[in-house]
């Protein structure tokens, strides 16, 4: 039997992508460009998506993995050769009018295969082939994302590994080693792979008056905007930070920022009560399901959303490096909406078949 | 026993799971707090710093192209010089700002005022209250920067025309930008100089640079934190001229303090290398944004020196038109060059005596002598038998009544008057008489300098017509129709006779290899018995003289006119003489390379080479 779509999770969608509309609309007038109608169009067909990827049975998910997984491999790669780069990153597909980020959407097929993998293995824990085939499974994408570069993207595939590796099950002695490695991998990357820039978003988290016109700048700005919010907001479109355009990236990366200054706290407690009501939802599909599969689909997905969640307002709230993360369901972007609400489609594919047996 | 297989196999899964999620909202809670704490307890402090977080607009003005004359001579460039910004949203209290500005000698409460009030809304653009700063009004607003962050100094640039008053009419001045135009062009800044007059509006869209921007950010006292953005601005492209400054000083010299005009023009390409009008203004009047007063007196002079009398002032021609009517008497075979004239001082036409300005009579004149001499009765006749309609089309040929198509602006076309013009424009019967005094330059006949300058260029190059220009010949403008070069030989010989014939009227010049024509517009007719000498001096007669230089292969055309200067050949031909030995003392050159302005500096060629 099949059951009706979660009306809670929908409504903390809807609820999210109602403030973001409000926000854009105040946006464009700095940005220049109506951010309102794309964006709304955008979140239509994301729920049209949503709908239909809810239909979808996880058997069908299963056996279609693989070719979503490759098809996915294969736009990363077409992307490096005929993107369209926009400020420094390669990572757009120009298909008449619109432009798809295909970094976006192969996430979910990343996922859909890491779980497809995982329900299929069994077990108690993972063995080391097994953290391997993990490992490459998330790996090669993200290295393909890397040469655009996109680093903020890349970094979103990371949670979906950590989901993995938790819910297979790892001996404690290989967590131990794990953290180990990662404190020499984040060593190694600071030595060897990060440019200047990047060091410099890292080094004025501590230190924010480092570099008050460079790198700091964002940050500072982003905490002013959400400070002079105070309690109750400035009002929609009234908020001097956005209005004035101290404020970077106000559509994308700090577009919670706009809306903070705007409500204020008011507003910003709904925003993250809506995202805590959507991640609590996920979480009773995960563990109401008895599909080992379907819980899987729904952890790794849960994992995505609120690693970009934290890490996002991380950076806002000036806890956090600017890395370039969006807010799901909130910043601007078509690709990002539309794969956002795919994969919450799939969730709600484990919500109405949850009493189905696989 | 399946379902108790799923149990065992998902309890683990489940078990990680809502730790997963424990983990989730642990941090969903933590980001709250942090909102708390910024939103909360630090609002206010947040707040404060929003209301101090200042950013600024600093238009940087794209600087103008400099403006050369032929020989690489500067006529126009920039020169560092102090502005005062003053951004007025930014002001706790203008008027205070206004006091202090004024004790600072920057500039006065009416202009401050008034500045005030015409500020444009809508543009993040400052205003400028204060320009060409001195040291110490720089010091002074320095030292009081905490009382009026409202206030900048900037270093910018001003216009400077190293010439001044000797080639204002050509390079012309600046003014601010108006309203209209930045509201039309989203490109202009306000407070923009652009060109109002001469070269410096004619060729303003080569000559202006891009504007740019720069976003500083400024502490709550005003004091620049640190530039956020910046688009450079670009600069103009640099102009050549045709002008000769060494030859336009000459002129000058030459006139000295009579009001006239003189315009000289190479005949071979219509390059023009004098164009001088007296009195002249000194630019420096109009450098800035501010002050009016000095340009309302330029205004208000009875001898209107900001009218430039070379393209703007049209007078009666005299008798510098009779070669002009005498081509036309011969290609319609009304005259006989050989045919003779009796002259005896008047003639009847009409019912009205109409007298030569030489009370005796010339006697017997051919057509040499009659151009040579400047015998008004033979012309009288000649225009009897050409009547008016001819006069005008042949007149018309040789381009009066019409504009050369110089490049510069405000040229007027001066007149020729016809029996239709009478009727239409001045709405009176046409007067038979006033066709006889039309064949001698008087009456509804009215000439600019330019006009003749390019008419005689026509004659000095052997019936080649040319567009008088400064920068680059204009196109579209119509060439003169070819006329038998016969006829051209027997005016040039005439025009040759006139300085260096026994009795030609500029005979005193005979030392110099020019030819010419003198003239003598009367301004008021004479009555009987009245000599012309002893008229008041704005109502004495308009001297006229137009010439080229040397004979064969003439290299240059002077036209001359100095108002109420009497006699032509007395006060008009000596201006011409003296430019025309400036211009033979200087080396010659090649027509071409003398049509060709010099290299020019441009932000591609910052050098000017090649």
């Amino acid at each position: 039997m099949e059951h009706r779509i979660d009306p809670w999770l929908m409504l903390a969608v809807v609820g999210i992508l109602g403030a973001s509309l409000m926000t854009l609309h105040t946006v464009s007038r700095v940005v220049g460009s109506n951010l309102l109608l794309r964006q709304l169009l955008w979140g239509l067909i994301g729920l049209v998506v949503l709908w239909l990827m809810s239909l979808v049975r996880l058997d069908i998910y299963e056996r279609l993995a693989p070719i979503f997984y490759g098809f996915g491999l294969v736009t990363l790669v077409v992307v490096l050769f005929v993107g369209e780069a926009r400020g420094g990153n390669k990572a757009w597909i120009a298909i008449g009018p619109v432009t798809i980020q295909p970094s976006e959407f192969a996430r979910l097929a990343t996922i859909l295969l890491a779980a497809a993998w995982l329900a299929h293995r069994g077990g108690r824990n993972l063995r080391v082939s097994d953290v391997m085939t993990a490992v490459a499974i998330v790996a090669v994408p993200v290295l393909l994302i890397v040469f655009e570069p996109d680093l903020g993207v890349g970094l979103t595939y990371l949670p979906v590994l950590t989901g993995v590796l938790v819910l297979g099950g790892l001996p404690r002695w290989v967590w131990i080693m794990l953290i180990l490695l990662t404190v020499l991998g984040v060593h190694a990357t600071w030595q060897y792979v990060l440019k200047p820039y990047q060091k410099d978003r890292v080094l004025t988290i501590f230190e924010p008056e480092r570099d008050p016109f460079g790198a700091g700048y964002q940050v500072r700005q982003s905490k002013i905007a959400v400070g002079s919010g105070g309690s109750g907001g400035q009002g929609l479109g009234r908020g001097s930070q956005s209005q004035l355009r101290f404020l970077p990236a106000q559509h994308t990366d700090f577009a919670f920022a706009v809306w903070a200054e705007a409500t204020g706290f008011v507003g910003g407690s709904v925003l993250l009560l809506a995202y805590a009501l959507l991640l609590s939802r996920i979480a009773k599909v995960a563990l109401t399901t008895d599909s080992r599969h379907g819980l899987i689909l729904a952890v790794l997905i849960g994992a995505w959303l609120v690693f970009q969640v934290v890490v996002n307002l991380g950076m806002v709230l000036g806890w956090l490096p600017t890395t370039g993360v969006t807010l799901p369901l909130f910043s601007y972007g078509g690709s990002s909406l539309i794969s956002t609400c795919a994969a919450l489609g799939v969730v709600q594919s484990v919500w109405r078949h949850r009493l189905v047996n696989q | 026993m399946i379902v108790v297989e799923l149990r065992e196999d998902i309890g683990p899964l489940r078990r990680r799971t809502a730790f997963l999620f424990l983990l989730v909202f642990a941090a969903l809670g933590l980001l709250h707090l942090r909102l708390v704490d910024l939103q909360l307890v630090h609002g206010a402090e947040w707040r404060d710093l929003a209301e101090n977080n200042r950013l600024r607009r600093l238009p940087l003005p794209g600087p103008r192209g400099w403006i050369y004359d032929r020989r690489g001579k500067v006529l126009a460039e920039n020169v560092p010089s102090w502005e005062l910004l003053l951004f007025p949203d930014e002001a706790e209290n203008l008027n205070a700002t206004g006091l202090f500005l004024a004790r600072a000698g920057v500039t006065d409460a009416p202009t401050f005022n008034d500045r005030i009030a015409e500020r444009r809304i809508g543009r993040m653009a400052p205003l400028v209250v204060g320009e060409d700063l001195s040291w110490n009004q720089v010091a002074a607003i320095r030292s009081h920067q905490s009382d009026y962050p409202e206030l900048t100094v900037v270093s910018r640039f001003r216009r400077h025309y190293p010439y001044g008053i000797l080639t204002s009419h050509i390079v012309g001045h600046l003014q601010p930008v108006s309203r209209g135009a930045v509201e039309a062009d989203p490109t202009l800044e306000p407070d923009t100089m652009v060109g109002a007059t001469g070269i410096e509006v004619a060729e303003d869209s080569f000559i202006s640079g891009r504007a740019g921007e720069r976003w500083v950010m400024v502490s709550a006292v005003g004091r620049q934190l640190g530039v956020v953005s910046e688009v450079a601005p670009r600069a103009g492209h640099d102009v050549g001229l045709t002008l000769d400054v060494g030859l336009q000083k000459a002129a000058a010299a030459a006139l000295g303090d009579q009001s006239g005009a003189v315009v000289a023009l190479d005949p071979r390409s219509g390059a023009v290398r004098v164009l001088y009008s007296a009195p002249s203004f000194d630019p420096r009047v109009f450098g800035g944004r501010l002050s009016r007063s000095d340009w309302q007196a330029l205004q208000e002079d009875p001898l209107h020196p900001l009218q430039n009398r070379c393209l703007q002032g049209v007078y009666p021609p005299g008798s510098t038109i009779k070669p002009f009517l005498a081509l036309g008497g011969l290609a319609e075979g009304m005259i006989d060059p050989n045919e003779t004239v009796y002259c005896n001082g008047s003639v009847v036409l009409y019912g009205h005596r109409f007298r030569c300005w030489r009370r005796g009579g010339h006697g017997f004149v051919n057509l040499e002598r009659s151009l040579a001499e400047s015998c008004d009765v033979y012309f009288y006749l000649l225009g009897q038998r050409l009547g008016i309609d001819g006069m005008a089309k042949w007149l018309h040929r040789f381009g009066f009544g019409e504009r050369t198509g110089i490049d510069l602006s405000f040229e007027a076309s001066g007149l020729i008057g016809t029996p239709e013009w009478s009727h239409q424009v001045r709405g009176t019967p046409w007067y038979p008489g006033e066709a006889v005094s039309v064949s001698i330059g008087q009456g509804p006949v009215l000439a600019t300098t330019i006009q003749l300058a390019r008419a005689f260029a026509f004659l000095a190059s052997r019936g080649e017509s040319v567009t008088p220009h400064m920068v680059a010949e204009p196109s579209g403008t119509t060439a003169f129709e070819k006329i038998d070069p016969d006829h051209l030989t027997l005016i040039i010989n005439a025009l040759t006779e006139v300085v260096h014939g026994p009795s030609g009227t500029a005979r005193r010049f005979a030392s110099l290899p020019m030819a010419g024509k003198t003239g003598t517009a009367q301004v008021v007719r004479l009555q009987e018995g009245v000599v012309a000498d002893d008229l008041a001096p704005e109502l004495r007669h308009h001297a006229w003289f137009v010439g080229w230089a040397p004979l064969d292969e003439p290299s240059l055309v002077v036209s001359v006119i100095v108002e109420h200067g009497g006699d032509g050949g007395s006060t008009a031909a000596p201006v011409a003489a003296q430019v025309i030995q400036a211009h033979l003392g200087q080396p010659a050159s090649h027509p071409d390379a003398q049509s060709t302005p010099p290299p020019i500096r441009t932000p591609d060629n910052p050098q000017g080479a090649g």
